[in-house]
């Protein structure tokens, strides 16, 4: 009873481990079914998380809570128009000199990895047997020429359709900010009296887990960023294959996909070899490198970074861990991929804390007592 | 219409008023016990209902707004009450510093209406309102000292040892 964080054995109990994983799927199949509102709903929560902090400062030097509010409003509006003006027009410049680039390193992945499958299979009779390097291309000529442009349409559309629902995160968030804390009180009124205090200490140990995780998070792509792009401008600048900026932007985009348990880093480093291979055919060498930058980085994010931002809050079973992302995968896609750990970290400490309200004799008993009460109270004058 | 009222303080809500003269939060201003309402819940208890049990884990104190509480300790032979909890009393404050056993017993005598905060939210506040917070931790210093002065002179230990 002395703990401040009490002991797990409510877990133990193979109903709340079924529940608890069941919980967590049945979210990720429902946030799907509402994606449209989920997506920004979730980024908004993010940015709650991420945002109270500056609001804390801001109250800490003297100001009221609306008026950090108001203030943060401010700058984020001004800073917005900024980057608007100057750095929206080089990212689209960017994005259009890529696009005017895609067909050739389309054509040169295709060139790399033909040739490394003509290496194979001058090398093993049985690949040559098997015709692996024309077989690969008619596989591919194929899907370009049929369901890849049908794939393509689809996700041009899709993107079409996601993008007003960003719309919808700053209204979020500011919401979250402003009326946080009554909504929290508003849910709190419908608890009964004798499970209320452990119900507040459930919602606390929660907003914990939550703001531990997404801030932890953000720390951690932050740091795999610097990592990763320094890394990958430091081998590939000489080569040149990237400029800082390229690099950072390769680093960032492989920090996000490390969102993703173990499948995302290896995902990650994929890409980031697939765009060494691209820019730089010829040099072995720097691929080889690219693949040990990555390996540091991973040894990296797990006995130091981690440990530094996430912590061990979600460590659970290797095992299990890839087990939920997999399915989250499959019931969710994307979403599913993402939320699937911290929806199974929510579920653990619900289902904790339930265990130990539900398993609670006394707590109940109060509970059945002020039932009682009750009934009394409103039969007092019918003389049953 | 008189225009002066507008330039007039509106006059404190009637719960924060008992709220003021509560020990514990004595020293806070207006401005910071209006902040502090943000995480005071109101709960009602009918009458011989519990409020908290004697040896469970205490997470927050309760001010009394309404009604009357009793306090009772476990005996050799019987339950002991050690005294009543009145409107403007508070009781349970050991429990915004450390989260230990509570060492009494607590229901409602009579249909009770109390304040309960908690202290997870006032860690919070204190992060947010260093100033504020200080003030309720020292309040609650001083209700011990006050408290801790009274045994080691001999008199009886009072109900708000809860």
């Amino acid at each position: 009873m002395k703990d401040e964080f009490p002991s797990e054995r409510s877990l133990e109990h193979p109903i709340i481990w079924v529940a608890v994983i069941t919980g967590a799927l049945g979210s990720i199949i429902l946030l799907n079914a509402v994606a449209w509102l989920a997506f920004p709903l979730v980024l908004a929560i993010v940015l709650y998380y991420l945002v109270q902090p500056l609001l804390q400062r801001l109250q800490l030097s003297g100001v009221t809570p609306n008026q950090a509010l108001g203030i943060f409003l401010g700058a984020a509006t001004i800073l917005t128009a900024i980057a608007s003006v100057t750095i929206l027009p080089a990212l689209f410049n960017s994005l259009a000199d890529l696009q005017n680039q895609l067909p050739e390193y389309w054509a040169r992945l295709q060139s790399v990895l033909h040739n490394n499958l003509l290496a194979i299979e001058g090398r093993f009779h049985f690949a040559k047997k098997a015709g692996l390097a024309d077989g690969l291309q008619g596989q591919i000529d194929h899907f370009v020429a049929g369901s890849g442009k049908a794939y393509l349409a689809d996700s041009i559309l899709f993107l079409v359709h996601w993008l007003p629902s960003l719309l919808l995160v700053p209204f979020l968030t500011f919401f979250f900010l402003r009326d946080g804390t009554a909504f929290h009180r508003l849910i709190l009124r419908a608890v009964p009296n004798a499970f209320f205090e452990k119900t507040l200490l459930l919602f606390d140990r929660m907003d914990g887990q939550m703001r531990a995780y997404f801030r932890g998070m953000f720390g951690l792509t932050l740091l795999d960023t610097v990592s990763l792009g320094l890394g990958l401008w430091f081998l590939g600048h000489s080569a040149g294959v990237f400029g800082f900026w390229d690099a950072m932007f390769l680093g960032l985009i492989c920090a996000v996909f490390a969102w993703v348990p173990y499948v995302g880093s290896a995902l990650g480093g994929l890409v980031a070899v697939a765009t060494c291979a691209v820019k730089a055919p010829n040099e072995g060498g720097l691929l080889v490198s690219v693949v040990l930058l990555f390996l540091g980085v991973r040894f990296l994010d797990e006995f130091l970074y981690t440990p530094m931002t996430v912590g061990r809050a979600l460590r659970m079973h290797p095992l299990i861990t890839v087990m939920m992302i997999f399915s989250g995968g499959m019931l969710g896609g994307v979403y599913g991929l993402l939320l699937a750990m911290p929806l199974i970290g929510i579920f653990m400490v619900l289902g904790q804390m339930y265990g130990e309200i539900w398993f609670d004799p006394r707590l109940r008993a109060r509970q059945q007592a002020r039932n009682l009460l009750e009934k009394r109270l409103a039969s007092k004058d019918l003389e049953l | 219409m008189n225009l002066l009222k507008i330039f007039q303080t509106p006059p404190m809500d009637s719960q924060l008023q008992i709220v003021s003269g509560v020990p514990v939060f004595r020293e806070c201003t207006r401005t910071e016990l209006e902040a502090l309402r943000l995480h005071l819940h109101e709960r009602k208890f009918l009458a011989g209902e519990i409020v908290f049990d004697e040896g469970e884990q205490g997470e927050g104190m309760y001010v009394v707004i309404s009604g009357k509480l009793r306090a009772t300790r476990k005996g050799l032979l019987k339950k002991k009450t050690l005294g009543y909890i009145q409107v403007g009393e508070c009781f349970g404050e050991m429990a915004l510093l450390e989260a230990g056993p509570r060492v009494a017993t607590v229901f409602a005598e009579e249909a009770t209406t109390v304040l309960a905060m908690f202290r997870p939210e006032l860690v919070q506040l204190a992060e947010s309102r260093p100033r504020l917070g200080y003030k309720i931790a020292r309040g609650v210093a001083l209700v011990m000292e006050a408290r801790l002065r009274r045994i080691a002179e001999g008199q009886p230990e009072e109900v708000a040892a809860t």
